[in-house]
């Protein structure tokens, strides 16, 4: 019952700061009407301990008298107007008045009728500019934002709408606050269908696509082959680790993007991400119920072209953005592939990471090793327009030898998704040609990351 | 004078036991038209003086029905007043009458002629409180597609004229090639649709349903007997930068959703059907000015956060996505909002929420969407009545042409003179219409308001035709902090402020 007068304790006399009754009714899930009359019960309650301890502020409804409605000069005006026919009607109007609490008996003297009064919010001192309770309100968020606002509202008194009509989700993920939130969603979907290891994702945007562009590309791929062995919960699982900062992903960084590659693992606990669901609506607030329907909507037309072009489609889009975040994929561990952690690659700098493995997997010739440096040539794809016979511009490419040194920017990323890809063990011969496809795709991305 | 014990049902207790309900808000009837939607693949290639010749046409026939009733029989010293078809058909010394579209021609107002001639290239004009000057002479022509002819007579100063406004004047031509006026004639207000002419009452087989009649019918039996209310809000200028109102703003939010106040008002609250946003609801004062200096910087590639700030559209973006789970929104355009600058203005594109969009209708859909972009102006069907809306320029703008302040006024000329932007394409920027000119007012609306006005005020004027009208002009919420609602079943306006003290 005093729960929440321990709450506003907290709130006001040790952290000193001030509260509304909207923010009281998110903390406590509580109806607004409800947390209105907890302050007013505090406000009493602390003040009865120590008078002029809590200060609160009021919300006045109601008529006000005629004359204080208008200023002074308008009364003046209305008296001398009535030869005139008033340009406008004069219709009621009411008045809400957020009023600081010694300035309520004044601010109720101008009322003629009242129709509700209650307490808005309670702060520590004196508050000497109302407008401060603004970025009260704005914190508001903190608590909110993490839930459906249609369900929501009911638990907190918010005046409800049966003819609600949204958007069909699985059409569009909600873009947002973040870029991320799409991509979020992609990987989530592919994973399921392979009863993939279920891979930690960190909290961060970025972090949050770790799982590897090819390990996804062949999730997804295969996916059309068994949609059916998709497992929806572990859908959630991405989705809604991806809200706290899994700690597993700290331990060191000495894997590879191999680590991604590791033979399937039996799936993670189903009921654990399903309790997380509940607590943790918020982060998956809209790409959880995506991945539900993009699944859904997977299991239901299985073969029908237009799926298949649209989910290729997806893919490409994944891959692509997978490709932006291959600098931090790399630099982080997968902790759920432990096999793989005595065969990591050694990679002193996570800057040299990428190049580093490239070289072991291209032909290289190293010819000059002075100040520790190494220079040479390598073999890389190279990126060639031409115009064929119809007319058409054709992008080929063709192996190529290039000068490097070592302190050298790293060269472009083609050659090194090339080159992982075709020691990918998951990506078998028939899917070997998509991952070429998203080479050619160039990325505009790590040309800006690798200058800076 | 109420003093703290007066106060009866308020929440000033200890907290019961017992649960607090939640309200149901009242359904919304509607139905929005698309008179002002412009096609994707418009063209801006065409002449404007299509537009002056389709409204004549269109406005013609009712302005000759007024003037022929009011003046077949006018014998003014022994001369009867006959009809001329063209403007350059009036003879020196013959009372006669003849339609024409009017012209104004004023000190302040921008003349392109001038603007071409004097090298002056500037895209934006500078800011003109009023064309009209009192000690100024003002020029008052008549035109139509054979030519003009100067008004003169005392009538043209008592009555407020603006460019574009189609009227007949009867009178004779001086010596000096003006046409003395006796006076004038207007179209007057055309015939207005009954109530629910598009939607069709709920709950009963009303003709011309073209609504999905499974949701009113379902509807009305919850809602029998129930006030409805619309709030009408405009300014609302979320801004990055001033935040003297964004308190106001916080409980106009709180005010929409039904959580401030206690349960006899909320269950009020409950009654506002639906929330419509007439234009700017974006502040302009966060926009930088483009100097010179920014133009030379080198561009960089993608965004760039000095040269645009998002806040205000973020915030204006969450806001709605609040209120939106509660009560449906429409939204429009204003002079300050990212829309074209030019009349009619289209939808502000839904990217620019990316929360709330997911409220609007997908493309293609006939349905309208729950948080419907339209037009400015627009017209739709609210409840039954049809309603007619802008964002204010067209008051703006005939407002520069007469000495008078009286916004209603000007908007019940609007009315009569079958024509809600008469000053389009002259000084107020539109679009080149070629086929069809939709500021011509086909049906009489019953609400008829106006957004970003300096001050409320509302009034009913009637017609010939037992047409009435509500007007309305809903003051700017960031300057008044006012909010209007009207009852849809009686029509009656009442108003909200909300302050802080």
């Amino acid at each position: 019952m005093d729960e929440y007068k321990k709450f506003l304790a907290d709130r006001l006399l040790s952290d000193e700061q001030p509260i509304t009754y909207r923010l009281l009714s998110r903390a406590l899930g509580i109806h607004v009407n409800t947390a209105k009359e907890m302050l007013y019960d505090y406000h009493t309650y602390q003040n009865g301990i120590k008078a002029e301890s809590i200060h609160a502020t009021y919300v006045v409804y109601g008529t006000k008298t005629q004359s204080s409605t208008a200023g002074d000069g308008d009364v003046e005006m209305s008296s001398s107007m009535p030869e005139h026919e008033p340009l406008s009607e004069t219709v009621p109007t009411t008045t809400l008045t957020l009023v600081r609490q010694e300035n309520l008996e004044a601010a109720l003297a101008e009322y003629q009728e009242v129709v509700s009064i209650h307490v808005y919010s309670l702060a520590p001192g004196p508050q000497r500019d109302v407008s401060l309770l603004y970025d009260v309100a704005k914190s508001l968020s903190e608590f909110s934002s993490k839930e459906d606002p249609l369900t929501a509202g009911e638990k907190y008194g918010t005046i409800r709408n049966l003819n609600v009509r949204r958007r069909d989700r699985q059409a569009r993920p909600k873009p947002g606050s973040s870029t991320s939130q799409p991509t979020k969603a992609q990987p989530a979907k592919a994973q399921p269908a392979k009863a993939q290891p279920v891979v930690p994702i960190k909290a961060e945007p970025a972090a949050s696509k770790k799982p590897s562009p090819f390990e996804v590309a062949a999730a997804a791929a295969k996916l059309k082959k068994q949609p059916s062995s998709q497992t929806p919960p572990s859908s959630e699982t991405p989705a809604s680790s991806a809200g706290k900062p899994a700690p597993a992903l700290k331990r060191g960084g000495s894997g590879g993007i191999m680590q991604s590659f590791a033979k399937t693992k039996p799936p993670k606990p189903k009921p654990e991400p399903k309790k997380e669901e509940d607590t943790e609506m918020a982060l998956s607030d809209d790409g959880e119920a995506d991945d539900e329907d993009i699944a859904k909507e997977k299991a239901e037309y299985k073969d029908s072209d237009a799926v298949r072009k649209s989910r290729k489609q997806r893919e490409e889009e994944l891959r692509r953005m997978m490709e932006e975040d291959d600098e931090e994929e790399k630099s982080e561990e997968d902790p759920a592939d432990e096999e793989m952690e005595e065969a990591p690659e050694p990679e002193p700098e996570p800057e040299e990471e990428p190049k580093a493995k490239e070289e072991e997997k291209e032909p290289t010739e190293i010819t000059t090793t002075s100040n520790g440096r190494r220079r040479g040539r390598r073999k890389v794809m190279k990126k060639e327009r031409v115009m064929d016979e119809q007319g058409y511009l054709v992008t080929i490419q063709k192996p190529g030898w290039e000068s490097f040194s070592e302190d050298e920017a790293p060269p472009p990323k083609k050659p090194a998704t090339a080159s992982s890809v075709s020691s990918t063990p998951a990506s078998s011969a028939g899917k070997a040609k998509k991952p070429t496809g998203k080479g050619a795709q160039g990325n505009i991305m790590s040309f800006f990351a690798k200058k800076s | 004078m109420v003093s703290l014990n007066d106060v009866a049902g308020s929440l000033l207790q200890k907290p019961t036991d017992s649960a607090h309900t939640v309200g149901t808000r009242t359904d919304s009837q509607y139905k929005p038209l698309t008179t002002f939607n412009l096609s994707h693949q418009r063209s801006y290639q065409q002449q404007y003086g299509d537009m002056y010749f389709l409204r004549l046409t269109k406005i013609k026939p009712a302005v000759e029905e007024v003037a022929a009733a009011a003046w077949e029989d006018t014998v003014i010293g022994d001369e009867r007043a006959k009809q001329v078809e063209r403007v350059l058909d009036v003879r020196q010394g013959e009372l006669c009458w003849v339609v024409g579209t009017v012209y104004m021609n004023l000190q302040n107002k921008p003349n392109i002629l001038e603007d071409v001639s004097k090298d002056r290239w500037i895209s934006k004009p500078d800011p003109v409180h009023k064309y009209f000057k009192e000690d100024e002479t003002e020029e008052i022509m008549l035109e139509d597609d054979s030519g003009r002819i100067r008004l003169v007579g005392d009538i043209l100063h008592k009555i407020g004229l603006a460019t574009g406004c189609i009227m007949a004047v009867m009178g004779t031509e001086n010596s000096n090639g003006e046409l003395e006026v006796i006076d004038v004639k207007f179209p007057d207000m055309p015939p207005q649709p009954e109530r629910w002419a598009l939607s069709g009452q709920p709950g009963t087989q009303g003709n011309g349903v073209k609504k999905v009649k499974g949701e009113d019918e379902e509807m009305s039996g919850q809602t029998g007997g129930k006030r409805k209310k619309v709030a009408i809000v405009s300014g609302l200028a979320f801004s990055g930068s001033d935040a003297s109102y964004a308190l106001e703003l916080e409980l106009l939010l709180e005010f929409l959703l039904g959580e401030v106040l206690s349960p006899d008002a909320q269950s009020e609250l409950s009654e506002i059907s639906r929330l419509i946003v007439a234009g700017n609801s974006i502040s302009g004062s966060d926009v930088k000015p483009v100097t010179e200096e920014d133009k030379n910087k080198n561009k960089k590639y993608g965004y760039d956060a000095s040269a645009y700030n998002a806040v205000p559209s973020q915030l204006f973006d969450d806001f709605l996505a609040e209120i939106l789970a509660s009560i449906p929104v429409t939204l429009f355009p204003g002079p300050q909002d990212p829309a074209n600058s030019s009349y009619p203005q289209q939808p502000i594109h839904p990217a620019m929420f990316p929360n709330a969009r997911e409220y609007t209708n997908a493309p293609g859909s006939k349905e309208p969407g729950w948080l419907d972009i339209v037009t400015n102006p627009w017209e739709g069907e609210i409840d039954g009545w049809r309603a007619l809306g802008t964002g204010g320029q067209n008051v703006d703008d005939v407002y520069k042409y007469v000495k008078s302040e009286d916004r209603l006024g000007m908007m019940e000329a609007m009315c009569r003179w079958r024509c809600c932007a008469p000053t389009a394409p002259d000084t107020l920027w539109s679009y080149p219409f070629q086929d069809d000119d939709p500021f011509v007012l086909k049906d009489c609306p019953h609400i008829y308001f106006v957004g970003c006005q300096p001050e409320f005020g509302t009034k009913v004027v009637s017609g010939p035709a037992d047409q009435s009208v509500r007007l309305i002009t809903v003051p700017s919420f960031s300057a008044t902090k006012e909010i209007v609602l009207v009852d849809t079943e009686t029509l009656e306006v009442t108003k909200v402020q909300i302050t802080t003290a």
